[in-house]
């Protein structure tokens, strides 16, 4: 019934992936939500989650505006 | 008091409320009445090749107690000759010189026979033209009306008929019958329109009459479609009113119709780009005395506001219009619930756990009071709950504090695109 608990997983869950240094590098958005890769640059690691409640996109989008903003 | 006087296209009248082209302006007696009550203008009922009208010709629907939410009519433009009509508007012009007399007009789609008209019709001095690209029914079956108002350039041919002869400014009245109503402003702007009014009423069929099968209003057993309008029809009318208001290529005046019932309506329609409004159903619902209420309205409005005249509250809302990929996707209200007033009818529980989020819980407090509250986290803002309750106060839509940055749905997307075309960078 509620998606906020759903949510705080995937923030979390996104939160602790840029907390170890990746960055969002690719997002696809599809009927089930949004599939993001997150990429360590140093460590040359990927990993793909995928997030399908609205505040996640929201969410990793705001991350990936403030990622960008930080690159330019 | 705050000047209530405007200046649309040229045409000046002593307050923004007009009467609209319809039966209200049908005659001399009736304008003259109207501007006795204080009206600042008024279109006069169309005139065009004498008609024939049916009887009967008006329907209304009442809506939970109020009556006439919404009316229709088949009525046709004036069926008077003329003549009488012009004799008439000679008259009304000369014993009320401050007034706005403007006449609505409606003709077959032919240069000659609209130059005819706007040079008759000139000559006994009104201060402006409509032109009626609007009515829905008989005339438009006819070519005229909203026929010729569904095509963008046939309002553009005949506006430039018109203009080619015309001595007064040229007000385009638009048909809300139609996609996308920007098409036909910018038509008729590009035919040398000096204004645009909108709307004129919407296609409608009003009822069946469960007993006869009979449809409302019929006429000897038969029924057609007729213009709607009056309250129900405001929103339709504001939105067309602002699309054609924030439009780049549209910059003439607009005078607003369409529902307005009060001050405040009209209040609404100027700021949302209106430089004056017209009325007519609710003027046939309560009588012409209504505009006394309009004015003072207005006028307590703006000075309670520090607005020294109604031009100075013109097209104000109008940047705060725009497209939903402009709002701002982090923005957040959660609803709450004053148990204080709230009188436990649990509508809003319902309507929630029905229709919405299924974010009200009932709950009982320590002694045996039950109560109603709203799980904030779970609250997307959707407004419904304080839509349906029937006690103002009782809920609160209130802003709550997000650490997330503003950000549109354009936004995002480019973002999302600059991500998937700059893939390669990320890796760097």
């Amino acid at each position: 019934m509620s998606e906020y608990k759903e949510f705080l997983e995937e923030r979390d869950k996104i939160d602790f992936l840029i907390q170890k240094g990746y960055r969002i590098s690719a997002v696809r958005e599809h009927l089930n939500g949004a599939t993001v890769e997150f990429f360590h640059p140093n460590k040359n690691l990927t990993e793909t989650l995928h997030f399908g409640t609205a505040n996640a996109r929201k969410y990793f989008s705001s991350i990936l505006a403030k990622q960008n903003q930080a690159s330019i | 008091m705050a000047d209530l006087r405007i200046n649309l296209a040229g045409i000046k009248s002593p307050n923004p409320f007009w009467l609209a082209s319809a039966p209200p302006t049908n005659s001399g007696y009736q304008v003259q009445r109207a501007f006795e009550a204080g009206w600042g203008g008024a279109v006069w009922k169309t005139l065009g090749d004498p008609i024939l009208n049916v009887s009967s010709r008006f329907a209304a629907i009442s809506f939970a107690g109020n009556r006439v939410a919404g009316f229709n009519n088949i009525e046709l433009i004036t069926d008077r000759p003329l003549d009488v009509n012009l004799k008439e508007i000679y008259e009304t012009k000369k014993r009320f010189p401050n007034h706005a007399i403007i006449a609505s007009l409606m003709v077959e789609p032919k240069q000659e026979k609209w130059h005819e008209l706007v040079k008759r019709v000139e000559d006994v001095g009104v201060d402006g033209l409509e032109l009626n690209f609007g009515c829905p029914h008989g005339m438009a079956e006819r070519g005229m009306g909203s026929a010729s108002g569904q095509v963008p350039a046939l309002v553009e041919q005949q506006t430039y008929w018109v203009k080619e002869v015309a001595q007064t400014p040229v007000i385009v009245k638009l048909t809300p019958n139609i996609t996308d109503i920007t098409a036909t402003a910018e038509a008729a702007t590009n035919g040398g329109a000096d204004a645009i009014s909108l709307i004129n009423t919407i296609n409608s069929l009003m009822g069946v009459d469960l007993d006869t099968w009979n449809t409302i209003p019929h006429v000897a057993g038969k029924g057609a479609h007729g213009g709607y309008c009056g309250p129900a029809v405001k929103p339709i009318a504001l939105n067309m009113v602002a699309e054609c208001a924030r439009h780049p290529r549209i910059n003439v005046p607009i005078s607003g119709i369409g529902g307005i019932s009060n001050w405040q309506d009209a209040v609404e329609f100027i700021l949302m780009g209106a430089t004056g409004v017209q009325v007519c159903t609710a003027a046939m619902h309560h009588g012409f005395r209504i505009v006394e209420d309009m004015i003072e309205g207005l006028s307590n409005y703006l000075d309670s506001k520090g607005i020294a005249a109604v031009t100075g509250i013109i097209g104000k809302s109008v940047s705060k219009y725009s497209d939903w990929g402009n709002l701002d996707l982090n923005y957040n209200i959660v609803a709450r619930i004053n148990t204080d007033v709230c009188i436990n009818c649990n509508k809003c529980h319902i309507a929630c756990e029905d229709t919405s989020h299924q974010c009200i819980d009932m709950l009982t407090d320590p002694s045996g009071k039950s109560y109603l509250k709203v799980r904030e986290e779970d609250c997307v803002g959707c407004n419904l709950c304080s839509i349906v309750c029937p006690v103002d106060g009782a809920i609160d839509m209130t802003e709550v504090p997000n650490e997330l940055p503003p950000m549109t749905w354009n936004e995002r997307q480019a973002i999302l695109n600059m991500t998937a075309t700059c893939k390669a960078d990320v890796t760097k």
